[in-house]
């Protein structure tokens, strides 16, 4: 199990991959975000980003989706998150596209009242091309070391 | 329509309606959040949440479909860069119904692109009872007129 006290500021994870589908794009755009550049394709083609795009929470979405299963590899004893400091979408997330995720530890400090810690890191998804498109500042929450076990 | 130069610091709008579902908070939670308390009842009830609760991603994309409903229909935007200061502050619960307030923060024309500004809104997403269960302070871009 990965603990509070096992996280070090400087320390980065790989988050692992995911290839993005229209049909994904589609699909979350018309439940949660229905704007014609992430819900219609041909009125994407004619919008701006000159094709169809993710939504931005889309994105974050699938951020949560690659930190929970490297928390899972890890066995980290992660128990949610108060929130985050900062998020930029920085380019547009297109069909076809694979987003690599990355994470740095940028700061941990201890809860006053309650047996867990906080980890603030950056956390980017970065695309085929190299390019980031999404870069986060959050705050998760761990369980501490159990004092047997220390 | 509302451009850049519609809205003033200070405007408060208040939309949307969104129930929130026992279905919706698992399916969900297995596309992008699979943690046991978004999950599970059972494993729900063994945590510090003391019963099944929604992802704050998920209480985001329903804040920002209320968005799209009732905001962008009637407001010159064009996406948005981001935001800031985002904070889960209550769980977010099945039979929960949630709402939006929405407030004009701050104003900023580009220096590049003299057919558009930056908006900071801070929302506050708020529960049946009035309480709020996410904050956050989106980063919005207005087309002039």
């Amino acid at each position: 199990m990965k603990y509070w006290e096992d996280f070090e500021v400087g320390e980065s994870t790989e988050l692992g991959s995911h290839s993005i589908t229209e049909a994904e794009i589609l699909a979350f755009a018309r439940k949660y975000d229905p704007q014609p550049f992430h819900a219609d394709p041909e009125a994407a083609r004619r919008s701006i980003f000159g094709g169809l795009i993710a939504s931005g929470w889309h994105t974050c979405a699938l951020m949560m989706r690659l930190s929970v299963e490297a928390n899972r590899r890890e066995e980290a004893a992660a128990t949610g998150s108060p929130g985050l400091d900062s998020c930029r979408w920085l380019k547009p997330v297109r069909p076809g596209d694979t987003l690599t995720g990355r994470s740095e530890v940028l700061e941990t400090w201890p809860s006053r009242s309650k047996p867990i810690g906080f980890v603030r890191r950056r956390v980017e998804l970065i695309n085929q091309d190299g390019e980031a498109v999404v870069s986060i500042v959050g705050i998760t929450m761990y369980r501490r070391r159990p004092a047997a076990a220390a | 329509m509302k451009y850049f130069e519609d809205v003033h610091v200070g405007d408060v709008m208040r939309f949307g309606r969104y129930e929130v579902t026992r279905e919706e908070i698992v399916e969900y939670a297995r596309q992008f959040d699979p943690q046991p308390f978004h999950l599970d009842d059972e494993a729900a009830k063994a945590s510090m949440f003391g019963g099944l609760i929604a992802s704050g991603w998920h209480t985001g994309a329903m804040f920002i479909r209320m968005v799209v409903e009732h905001m962008t229909p009637v407001h010159a935007t064009s996406g948005a860069m981001g935001f800031d200061d985002l904070k889960w502050l209550k769980p977010v619960r099945p039979g929960d119904v949630l709402s939006v307030e929405s407030e004009i923060r701050e104003k900023i024309e580009s220096r590049s692109r003299p057919d558009r500004g930056t908006v900071k809104i801070e929302s506050r997403i708020e529960n049946q009872r009035g309480e709020v269960v996410m904050s956050l302070v989106s980063l919005v871009i207005y087309l002039r007129r």
